[in-house]
């Protein structure tokens, strides 16, 4: 299992990340559009630098979680996760349905609203790059070494490392470790990086087990009913039987 | 008019416009006519016509599951026409997913790509599956109008009981999975309507609304036809519906006391108004109406009731599917258009359920001459009104002109300025400011560069090398400033003034002085501007005309400093540091540069740095080559 460990520490908002990941994924100019939220990610921002006082920068990116909501709603598994760890996409089997976009805890996954034939765009972690041996475009343009690639344990170990080497520096919490199950993009931080997902903090909880009580619960539902409703039908039509031969009864006396 | 061909009019007038604002969505993509975002996905197609659409047509499975299980053949009459309502709901909610879907015609990929953990996967299989069960259900009924299919039509009939459990089966599955679709979206939907219980309740909601929804569809067909009601069986049906609607209220209310929301409930906020509103129409009204017989019994009484539900429910699934999704920080609130495609589907499925009333024999509307018709009443003593024909013809022509008239009004009013925008805000730019140094700062937002002008121009090579950066100056102008041409942050820029070379107040030129005679007149075989403006190049450069969009103002100048940057960068062993954006885009000094670098523009921010690099608008190569003409 891969993994990249961004610290906010050492980032100095260059944007090289950036230019690195649309030169290599060939994304086109991008401007920003009515639809678009405010983070900086859009369908030609994979990765983006967010500003905050401070001065702070953050680089949002997919966190490629490892139990992904996105994957657990995708009705045609057009996002699947790589044994890299990478969530990657599928375009030919997209039916556009966006279901992606409303599950995706972080709200990484964008759409092409202006064309009319749309795709949905995010982060791949370079994922052709990484079966080359290679890292991803953005940690190996990064020059202060403020996102690295490497193995999860490795890097989580790493991390841990630096909190407690400059306790006073970092809050002692790796962000990305437990949420949502974990995520294979990590940060260390200075600053709480709660703005990263929703108000609403869905926690540690791991998103495809909410639905997947619902989804497992469909076959009985499915024979159930079938059951309930043939003993239904049974006792009704006994029922009707019966009164009728009562009625024909009377009709004979 | 009578009471029927405008009901009639006004449906097809909506469904011309929607049509109009369709053909717009499928041409120029759904930023065109939505205002959905990468905020809220979801809008009210999904809102309105999709889940609501299938939830409404619940009325289906719960009549025939009525008549044909429970046996109570009292209610037979009102089997040919539910089936009817629930096969038009998932036609309907079909339809809307045509509009919706990004990618429409890939529609049928869950039948070959399974993901058997979505619940949106086992939502398209069960609505595949329950379509063709309509069908089958539904075909004997145009059936009885030829003797053709008569043995078709009789196995269908036989083996009706079977359709009827698979039906109920199928339908248990998927109104239950519509509400575990919102399960996975703890953090974004509104905490008042999120519950770990929505497909127990999206279920029980659609069983008890199910049949009301086909009320009111009967109570439309007497009002139209002015035909005799059974307010007796009427009256029976919403009783059954209302005590599982109490059902569905009491489990709403005990799940929201249990997860100790009610007082999230009284907070204030717009959103707990919509969910009073919500609770009024769906739950209160109908359940307080429907519980009084005597209401129950009477006309009004009953279209309030039915009519409110209705509402009520299409608001709870538009609640969940677009508006309460309310964390995300966006609120989203749907375009004229958006309602049109809406409203549009929905009136095209009740013009092709009129049509079904009337043509075939479901309801005792059909008729066989036109006499019976009820818009065949004759007209006398009206000098004005102009007789059309019989009613038959009557209709067609004023169906068609109204159509075509509302298609045409589509038309001329489709969002030609949100297509051509592609959802990109007008940002004008202004004079870069500044003498020897500019603030370069063309969108006026604080984040800008200061640019040393005379010192970039002293090392280029002073005064007659201004073409090395500014390309295409207006003649008699040795430097025009960038923003003359690129006066817009994100629009393309018209360098060439194409019109203004033509028009005899401009250029007033001849198309044969640029373009030769026997040639298409077009930008590639037109002369070369060095042609006329002679003074415009350095003697010995030639110029090559090349078709590209000239990109957004800071793409423009990103094109035009980077590209030289990178160069020098790699060319001088101390500068090193040329290439990095933060060289010109500075707020603290990054370690790695050196400091006197740093210090001159402590006040500038830095903004996106986004560069463009391996596209085709690339303006680099350009340069480059234009460059390279110069050396020459």
């Amino acid at each position: 299992m891969k993994a990249i460990l961004t610290d906010i520490t050492k980032c100095i908002g260059c944007s090289e990340c950036v230019v690195a990941c649309k030169t290599y994924n060939k994304l086109q100019y991008d401007v920003p559009r009515d639809w678009h939220r405010n983070d900086g990610l859009s369908a030609r921002n994979w990765t983006a630098i967010i500003h905050k006082a401070g001065p702070h920068y953050i680089r949002k990116q997919c966190r490629h979680c490892l139990e992904p909501a996105c994957v657990s709603a995708c009705p045609v598994a057009a996002l699947v996760t790589t044994k890299e760890g990478a969530v990657i996409y599928k375009p030919e089997k997209c039916i556009g349905c966006r279901y992606c976009m409303v599950a995706c805890p972080y709200g990484i996954p964008r759409y092409d609203w202006e064309h009319a034939i749309p795709y949905i765009q995010k982060c791949n972690m370079c994922h052709d790059r990484l079966r080359q041996g290679k890292q991803p475009a953005c940690t190996e343009a990064c020059p202060t070494g403020a996102t690295i690639f490497g193995e999860r344990e490795e890097l989580l170990a790493e991390a841990h490392r630096r909190i407690q080497a400059e306790p006073d520096k970092y809050i002692d919490h790796v962000f990305g470790e437990f949420e949502v199950g974990g995520t294979v993009v990590l940060y260390i931080s200075d600053i709480d990086l709660g703005f990263l997902t929703y108000p609403v903090k869905s926690g540690d909880k791991v998103l495809p087990k909410t639905t997947a009580p619902a989804m497992s619960a469909v076959p009985p539902a499915f024979l159930g009913m079938g059951a309930i409703m043939g003993g239904l039908y049974w006792f009704c039509k006994r029922r009707e039987r019966l009164q009728n031969e009562k009625k024909n009864g009377k009709v004979d006396s | 008019m009578n009471r029927l061909s405008t009901f009639k009019s006004i449906l097809w007038a909506i469904t011309g416009l929607a049509i109009a604002f369709g053909a717009t969505r499928m041409i120029f993509g759904l930023g065109s006519v939505s205002n959905l975002s990468d905020a809220t996905p979801w809008g009210i197609w999904k809102g309105i016509n999709v889940v609501p659409g299938i939830a409404l047509a619940a009325g289906g499975f719960v009549v025939t599951a009525i008549i044909y299980v429970m046996r109570r053949h009292e209610y037979h009459q009102y089997a040919k026409v539910s089936v009817l309502l629930a096969f038009l709901g998932y036609i309907t909610a079909a339809t809307a997913l045509v509009v919706e879907l990004g990618l429409p015609w890939m529609v049928w990929h869950p039948i070959i790509y399974w993901q058997h953990h979505s619940a949106l996967f086992e939502i398209s299989w069960c609505v595949i599956l329950y379509l063709t069960v309509l069908f089958l259900e539904f075909i004997p009924v145009p059936l009885e109008e030829t003797s053709r299919f008569a043995g078709i039509r009789r196995f269908l009939t036989k083996y009706k009981i079977v359709l009827v459990f698979l039906g109920i089966m199928i339908s248990t599955l998927h109104q239950s999975s519509l509400g575990t679709l919102f399960l996975i979206t703890p953090e974004k939907l509104h905490p008042l309507w999120y519950t770990s219980i929505l497909p127990l309740l999206f279920f029980i909601s659609a069983i008890a609304i199910g049949p009301l929804m086909l009320i009111v569809a009967i109570l439309t067909i007497s009002t139209l036809y002015r035909k005799h009601l059974e307010m007796n069986k009427l009256s029976n049906i919403a009783l059954i519906s209302m005590v599982v609607l109490i059902v569905y209220g009491l489990l709403r209310w005990i799940d929201l006391a249990v997860a100790g929301k009610i007082a999230m409930a009284f907070d204030g906020s717009w959103q707990t108004g919509v969910f009073w509103m919500e609770n009024a129409l769906m739950l209160f009204i109908p359940v307080i109406l429907l519980s009084i017989p005597a209401t129950r019994r009477s006309k009004t009484g009953l279209w309030t009731a039915t009519g409110s539900a209705v509402l009520g429910m299409v608001l709870n699934r538009a609640n969940m599917a677009g508006i309460m999704l309310v964390n995300t920080g966006n609120i989203y609130t749907p375009t004229l258009y958006e309602i049109f495609i809406s409203l549009g589907i929905i009136a095209a499925a009740i013009l092709a359920f009129l049509f079904c009333i009337e043509r075939f024999n479901i309801w005792d509307v059909k008729w066989t001459s036109d006499e019976e018709r009820p818009d065949a009443s004759p007209r006398f003593g009206h000098a004005s009104e102009v007789w059309l024909g019989t009613p038959r013809i009557a209709g067609r022509a004023v169906y068609s002109l109204v159509f075509v008239f509302s298609l045409a009004v589509g038309l001329a009013v489709i969002p030609s300025n949100r297509i051509q925008s592609a959802g990109v805000r007008d940002v004008p730019v202004s004079r870069a400011r500044g003498g020897a140094t500019l603030n370069i700062d063309g969108n006026r937002d604080g984040y800008g560069v200061a640019f040393a002008h005379d010192d970039h121009a002293r090392r280029i090579g002073g005064d007659s090398m201004c073409v090395v950066c500014h390309h295409s100056n207006i003649p008699l102008d040795s430097q025009s400033s960038c923003y003359e041409c690129h006066s817009n942050m994100y629009t393309t820029a018209d360098i060439f003034r194409h019109d203004w070379h033509a028009d005899p107040e401009g250029g007033n030129l001849a198309c044969n002085i640029c373009h030769k005679a026997d040639e298409q007149r077009t930008a590639s075989t037109a002369v070369a501007c060095d042609h006329c403006h002679k003074d415009l190049v350095p003697s010995g450069a030639t110029i090559e005309i090349k078709q590209y969009l000239a990109p957004s103002y800071a793409d423009a100048l990103h094109g035009t400093c980077i590209t030289c940057h990178k160069q020098k960068a790699a060319e001088m062993a101390d500068k090193e540091n040329l290439g990095q954006c933060a060289t010109c885009h500075k707020l603290d000094a990054p370690s790695y540069l050196p400091a006197e670098v740093v210090t001159a523009f402590r006040d500038t921010m830095y903004n996106h740095v986004v560069l463009p690099h391996d596209t085709k608008n690339d303006m680099s190569d350009d340069l480059d080559e234009a460059k390279d003409n110069i050396n020459r």
